[in-house]
């Protein structure tokens, strides 16, 4: 009976051996792309697979390496990776790929060794990083800032504040939707009660820990029509879908959200990408790059989502 | 073939048959109530089952010379053709088409030789099965309850080509029946069994005419048929 | 065309995770299917001791939340656990082999059922016929042929839907490990829930169209069975 199961196993595996070299990176798609359209169900895939074909050989894959970073939803969700990505390819020939996870996650994934480089914006859990051992050192790229938003005429009036508006919302029981999955954002905000000394924020009936990313964050916070803490980038690509929403607090300096870029050490993991991921550190922190980064947004948003302060030598 | 001292056990059902001759050639009659032992005995005979303990002398014969049908055949999920000529396949025969519809036409199956076997009708099915079992020309036939709930018509024909098949190249044959006329009707020799066990054996006179055994004239008691004549 | 989709789904990589999507769940249903199957034949034809045990935990690894698997399989994967060396994580491979833990029980526990209802009479006709071992096992997988492409188009619908174990496993980078549901998950994060649905939409769509294909290739023999 076994006998059956390997011919028919073999004879499909033949045909789709190819494919199995699309799995191992990103070069020479083409073929697999192909085989695949003649095996798998014919009809759908064969338009796919054909504008595969023509995006694969205008990316012109020469990877000279890959590097593999972690870094958080939110950084993911601003855009700004896609846009460096294929600019750092060009110029270093290095294919940055990226796994978006919680701020915890990719530190941790980086103290595993999992990816060479972290990029991530809680600055205690940085330095924690380096102090380990895993991480070699930490460099400053740019930062954003963390705003407020809650309904237009809602009972927070403008302001600058932070503190008295977290006050206002324990005070008053106001609807407030936390990240609540321990990440940069979820971090900032419960640093802020910390410093206000209020501990059971929870204890407010409509304090809602979604557990969600910012965007879906974002969504809830607009259904309940409540306040919510958000990074200033997400709110801008967002905003257009949330008319009934605005800015309520902006510009303390407890809402900088400053982002840091750490090799992971070679010491610990000698088969990282190390070349690499100090290539890109010094891209980054580039004040060409530097410069790009600070134009980010501009065009679409009509502001830029972030402002660059790496050190310069 | 010889059984000595045959035994198995099925949960709550102990099967020993301590002596059965069963002569080449002859058609054997296995009689009985319900749960006296007559499957779990054909299951030993085909192989399906393996005894617990004693000895099955097949006197040379090998399993591709054994077949059996049953009341429920087991059909492919195939033609009515493609059922009929698996036992050749399986042999590495060659099947011969003509033959083959000579069979068919014989149960009145051949314009349903292309249809889906599983679609006929049950009678239709036995006798499929039937013709399957003897496609191949074996050396020993079980026919376990095959007849029972058969139509007159369809009775006789089976009766008549074991007959014929008796007639060309004889070959065993052992029928599993509750049916006393049929038993009378086709079988060389008798074979009582009750409770796991064989009371009696020998030629249909002996047995169902004059029994000796008490629970065997307890069982005859039971059926309808008189034996007395026909 | 790529201009519209891009348009549409903006920059979550979607023709790359209509490509993931259909290495990996080629890969996982076709390995897992040949485990499977193998291991729910042989579990019905053997017995030994603590085989019940072996069927309970069977049938509780089929309804298995998928995120705890994949969980259970990075924990495998990374550098500190045992098959670290494969360096697994964060490719399609390891996706494929987090999703052979999560199907395999599920095709192995479908024929296994099946089996257990129909091989021994399988087998019991077999030895009426004559057949030899081979020949059993031959018979054995061909009238039990359409269950076991129903588990198997079972194990390939699970292998499509699956979200949890790729997304830890795989980590969900684009134009790489991103297959099309984590890519509907990523959407969802972000808040863009049309283009979500959309997408879900396309991954039903093909998803259909591989139950038609199936269906094509299995040829329909059931007429009316006579009960």
């Amino acid at each position: 009976m076994r006998k059956a199961n390997k011919a028919i196993a073999m004879a499909m595996a033949a045909m789709m051996a190819l494919s199995m070299t699309a799995c191992s990176g990103s070069a020479a798609e083409t073929a697999p792309a192909e085989t695949e359209a003649a095996t798998e169900a014919a009809a759908e895939e064969t338009e796919a697979a054909e504008t595969e074909e023509a995006a694969e050989t205008e990316e012109a894959k020469e990877a000279e390496g890959v590097l593999l970073m972690a870094t958080t939803t939110s950084t993911d969700n601003t855009g700004l990776l896609d846009y460096l990505q294929p600019l750092f390819l060009e110029e270093t020939g290095i294919d940055l790929q990226w796994t978006a996870v919680g701020t915890g996650d990719a530190i941790q994934k980086g103290k595993d060794g999992e990816v060479d480089v972290v990029l991530v914006h809680s600055k205690a859990k940085e330095e924690e990083f380096v102090e380990s051992g895993f991480g070699v050192e930490r460099f400053q790229v740019m930062y954003n800032d963390f705003i407020i938003i809650g309904p237009k005429d809602g009972p927070i009036e403008k302001t600058e504040d932070i503190e008295s508006v977290f006050k206002q919302v324990m005070d008053e029981q106001l609807v407030f939707v936390s990240r609540g999955d321990n990440s940069g954002t979820h971090n900032k905000e419960t640093g802020i009660w910390d410093k206000l000394g209020i501990a059971d924020y929870e204890s407010n009936p409509n304090y809602i820990s979604a557990g969600a990313g910012m965007g879906d964050t974002i969504n809830m916070t607009d259904e309940k029509g409540g306040y919510c803490l958000t990074d200033r980038g997400t709110w801008l690509a967002k905003k257009a879908d949330y008319p009934d929403m605005e800015i309520v607090c902006e510009g303390d300096a407890n809402l900088l959200n400053q982002y840091g870029v750490i090799a992971v050490n070679p010491e610990k993991y000698p088969d990282v990408n190390n070349e690499a991921a100090n290539t890109f550190i010094e891209w980054i922190c580039s004040p060409e790059v530097q410069k790009l980064i600070g134009e980010f947004g501009v065009e679409e948003y009509g502001e830029p989502l972030f402002f660059p302060n790496a050190e310069q030598k | 073939m010889k059984i000595s001292n045959l035994e198995k056990q099925m949960g709550d059902f102990h099967l020993h048959i301590r002596e059965m001759n069963l002569e080449d050639g002859l058609v054997h009659g296995l009689v009985g109530s319900n749960g006296c032992g007559k499957t779990t005995l054909s299951k030993l005979i085909t192989g399906i089952l393996t005894p617990d303990g004693g000895t099955i002398d097949y006197e040379g014969l090998t399993f591709r010379d054994i077949t059996m049908t049953s009341q429920k055949p087991y059909l492919l999920h195939d033609t009515v053709y493609q059922n009929l000529i698996y036992p050749l396949k399986i042999r590495g025969i060659r099947p011969d088409e003509e033959e083959a519809d000579q069979w068919l036409s014989r149960c009145g199956l051949l314009d349903k030789k292309k249809q889906y076997a599983r679609s006929l009708s049950s009678g239709e099915q036995q006798k499929l099965s039937f013709i399957r079992a003897l496609i191949f020309k074996p050396k020993l036939v079980i026919v376990d309850e095959t007849l029972s709930n058969l139509d007159p018509d369809s009775t006789e024909l089976f009766e008549q080509l074991i007959l014929e098949q008796q007639r060309k190249r004889p070959i065993t044959w052992i029928t599993i029946s509750h049916q006393l006329v049929h038993i009378k009707k086709i079988c060389d020799r008798v074979h009582f069994l009750e409770r796991g066990e064989q009371l009696a054996e020998g030629t249909p006179e002996e047995i169902l005419l004059r029994p000796s055994h008490p629970a065997i004239r307890n069982f005859l008691s039971k059926t309808e048929v008189s034996f007395r004549g026909d | 065309m790529k201009q519209l989709f891009s348009q549409f789904f903006g920059t979550v990589g979607v023709l790359d995770s209509i490509r993931v999507t259909l290495i990996m769940s080629f890969w996982s249903t076709l390995i897992a299917s040949v485990l499977g199957i193998f291991l729910g034949l042989l579990l019905e034809r053997k017995d030994f001791p603590g085989k019940r045990l072996t069927v309970r935990i069977n049938r509780t690894l089929m309804g298995a939340p998928p995120v705890v698997i994949g969980l259970l399989a990075y924990m495998l994967l990374r550098k500190k656990g045992p098959f670290g060396s494969l360096r697994w994580v964060f490719t399609i491979k390891g996706m494929v082999f987090a999703q052979v833990l999560i199907i395999t029980p599920i095709v192995c526990g479908m024929v296994y059922s099946y089996a257990v209802r129909t091989a021994p009479a399988i087998r019991a006709f077999a030895r009426t016929m004559g057949a030899d071992r081979t020949q059993t096992g031959r018979l054995l997988i061909r009238e039990m042929k359409n269950e076991i492409y129903f588990a198997v188009v079972s194990g390939y619908g699970r292998s499509i839907s699956e979200v949890g174990a790729v997304f830890l496993v795989g980590g969900n980078i684009k134009n790489n490990t991103r297959t099309m549901t984590t890519a509907i998950s990523t959407l969802k994060g972000a808040g863009d829930y049309y283009e979500g649905i959309f997408l879900g939409v396309v991954l039903m769509i093909m998803a259909f169209a591989v139950q038609t294909l199936a269906d094509y290739f299995r040829k329909e023999e059931t007429g009316d069975e006579n009960f």
